[in-house]
């Protein structure tokens, strides 16, 4: 009897879901839309693609950038179509990868005085994940994580890339990558949402780490919604990262975050249930209580999409950078007033908080649009500063002359 | 359906002679207008070396090089070729990019476009997609050349409108369907372009930067793409 109850439950639910299926097709918003309130000026907002054409040298808004004094802002290299993430080779190769509108990893090089920009690998899947260790260069997609050996040895012609890892989800929400190896030897990669808002399943929303030989996976942070910068402080290992928060909710909230792991593998940052470390979700937080979840060492700003980020450990800027993070914020998509789009620097208060978070490069919003997009910073053997801008397709260098 | 293609032989070779006869028209270099083509200021000062730098109308150009296929006021009135007018830069930018990548190949003219877009600079790309912005979309309801357009099919333009409806065309291209930005404009749009456009990309033929087009036209069958081209190319004479 219990059997037969069963057949027919099953039976009866299979027809519903079958008929369902006849009657109306899948369809289904695009993922950064679903929650969008019914409001006409929400409805005119969507995420914005770099545009495909990189700015002349001569035209990108250096004039126009704001710095701390002594601090100068200078072209590195321009016509580098969608710039993103940036890794320094052995031999002071730029490693840059892209994103949608050009799908390219790039590699910059100083030809006779000269810095060229070289195509390394071309038609990739949303390559934006880089990190270079050792003499290779690790390569992640949504879908998987190659590496090319010895690989300033091969600019010319890149070496058949060694399969890591390949049993990424492949989502393209959230889906692309920043990673990074760690002072444990280890290749951290997140992988973010598949969705604006949504409860997801193991694969997802969340940070782990891996063997270099992609071997031996566990999870490092749970409740990561999307995060595509992160580093490792250098006194203490600790990996720090931001974490772009839901859509649609609010013009101003909520807020980004940057947030610090201190015991890997054990804490949970909270999404989709607990924004900013403040308030519950309105409608999958019912039940859920923020003080469950691991609060941001600092808040960022709504819908500001802080990117990239490192520690400063270099030599040229003034003492007080020394362990402060640069952050680059891309700049909200989602909110009518645009801001952001700036470098800001948050200094740790060395008891595992944010004492402040300053402005540090400013100016790139004019007439509320922006006329330039950090994407990344890193920092380079000279201690001078990088900043990748997809949105001109061009890489600057901010140096330090004093006073 | 399928005599589209014989119909319109003789355009598609006009088409291509005017490619023929056109080598290099597309490019940056050495085609700008003679200075004493334009009527003279009087009283002007002889240019200065830093002011004598041509400046290039891409509007002319457009007029020279596009107008043939995509129309004078950018309504085509060649079978499959797109209309322009009411454009966005932004959309008609990132087509031409892709064309000179070779990342557009799901059109019986891609390989002739990306010949195009080839020969063309970034500065092109530029004033290209800035002129086409410039159209009114007005042009898209003026007053049809011979021959007159097909008659709307009021049963399948219902289809369409509900299928657009539950596929939510509107997410991105606006409840009005004029799109903005990256998203083209729809409305009013050549039937069998948009035919061609939504059949490339349910089969992965046409790409966007992600698959969201791929994805919106999955589940749905021949028929319905043809209604939903139906609706949408018609949907701006009906408002009107």
């Amino acid at each position: 009897m219990k059997f037969r109850f069963h057949v027919a439950a099953l039976t009866a639910a299979l027809l519903t879901a079958s008929t369902v299926f006849a009657q109306t097709p899948p369809a289904e918003e695009p993922f950064w839309a679903k929650g969008r309130p019914k409001n006409p000026t929400a409805d005119k907002m969507a995420p914005v693609p770099s545009f495909p054409i990189p700015t002349a040298a001569d035209q990108l808004p250096i004039a126009k950038m704001k710095l701390p004094p002594g601090f100068k802002a200078e072209v590195f290299v321009s016509n580098i179509l969608d710039a993103r993430s940036m890794r320094e080779g052995d031999k002071g190769t730029i490693f840059v990868s892209s994103l949608f509108a050009a799908g390219k990893l790039y590699a910059v090089v100083n030809n006779g005085g000269q810095r060229e920009v070289k195509t390394l690998a071309e038609k990739l899947f949303l390559p934006s994940g880089i990190e270079y260790h050792k003499g290779n260069l690790y390569l992640a997609t949504p879908k998987d994580i190659v590496r090319y050996d010895n690989i300033e040895a091969h600019l010319d012609k890149l070496p058949e890339p060694v399969m890591v890892y390949d049993k990424l989800p492949g989502d393209v929400p959230h889906g692309w990558k920043f990673i990074k190896v760690g002072p444990d030897n280890k290749l951290y990669v997140p992988v973010g949402a598949p969705c604006n808002i949504c409860e997801s399943d193991d694969r997802y929303t969340k940070i782990f780490r891996m063997n270099l030989d992609g071997s031996g996976v566990e999870v490092v942070a749970s409740g990561v919604r999307n995060t595509v910068g992160f580093d490792f402080q250098p006194k203490t290992g600790y990996l720090w990262f931001t974490d772009n928060q839901r859509d649609w909710l609010s013009e101003d909230l909520p807020e980004d975050e940057l947030n610090v792991v201190t015991q890997p593998g054990k804490q949970n940052f909270g999404y989709p249930y607990c924004h900013s470390g403040d308030f519950a979700d309105p409608e999958l937080g019912w039940g859920k209580n923020c003080s469950d979840y691991v609060k941001p060492a600092a808040k960022l700003g709504a819908h500001s999409a802080p990117l990239g980020m490192r520690f400063y450990s270099g030599k040229m800027f003034p003492a007080k950078y020394q362990g402060a993070i640069f952050i680059a914020r891309h700049g909200p998509w989602n909110r009518t007033q645009k801001n952001a789009a700036d470098v800001v620097v948050a200094f740790p208060d060395g008891k595992g908080g944010i004492s402040r978070v300053e402005p540090f490069l400013t100016g790139l919003v004019e007439n509320n649009q922006f006329i330039g997009r950090p994407a990344d910073v890193m920092v380079m053997k000279d201690g001078s500063l990088l900043v990748s801008d997809d949105h001109n397709g061009a890489i600057y260098r901010i140096t330090y002359a004093g006073k | 359906m399928r005599l589209w293609w014989k119909a319109t032989l003789w355009q598609w070779t006009t088409l291509l002679s005017v490619i023929a006869m056109a080598p290099g028209a597309w490019a940056q270099g050495p085609a700008p207008r003679p200075q004493a083509a334009k009527p003279v200021v009087a009283g002007k000062a002889t240019p200065s070396p830093a002011a004598s730098k041509p400046v290039i109308d891409y509007s002319e150009r457009y007029a020279a090089n596009c107008a043939a296929c995509h129309g004078s006021e950018g309504r085509s009135e060649l079978p499959l070729v797109p209309s322009l007018a009411g454009q966005h830069s932004f959309y008609v930018i990132t087509q031409l990019f892709l064309f000179r990548d070779g990342r557009r190949n799901d059109h019986p003219a891609s390989a002739a476009m990306s010949a195009l877009a080839k020969s063309m600079s970034d500065s092109d790309l530029r004033g290209y997609s800035e002129a086409v912005a410039r159209l009114p979309a007005s042009a898209l309801t003026a007053a049809p050349a011979e021959p007159a357009p097909p008659p709307l099919d009021a049963a399948r333009f219902e289809r369409g409108r509900q299928l657009a409806a539950a596929h939510r065309c509107g997410s991105c291209h606006g409840a009005d369907l004029v799109g903005g930005g990256q998203v083209p404009r729809l409305g009013g749009q050549r039937e069998d372009y948009l035919q061609i456009a939504l059949k490339g990309f349910q089969s992965g033929t046409r790409l966007g930067y992600t698959p969201a087009m791929n994805e919106a036209l999955s589940g749905l069958k021949a028929e319905d793409l043809d209604d939903l081209a139906h609706y949408l190319a018609g949907s701006l004479r009906e408002s009107r």
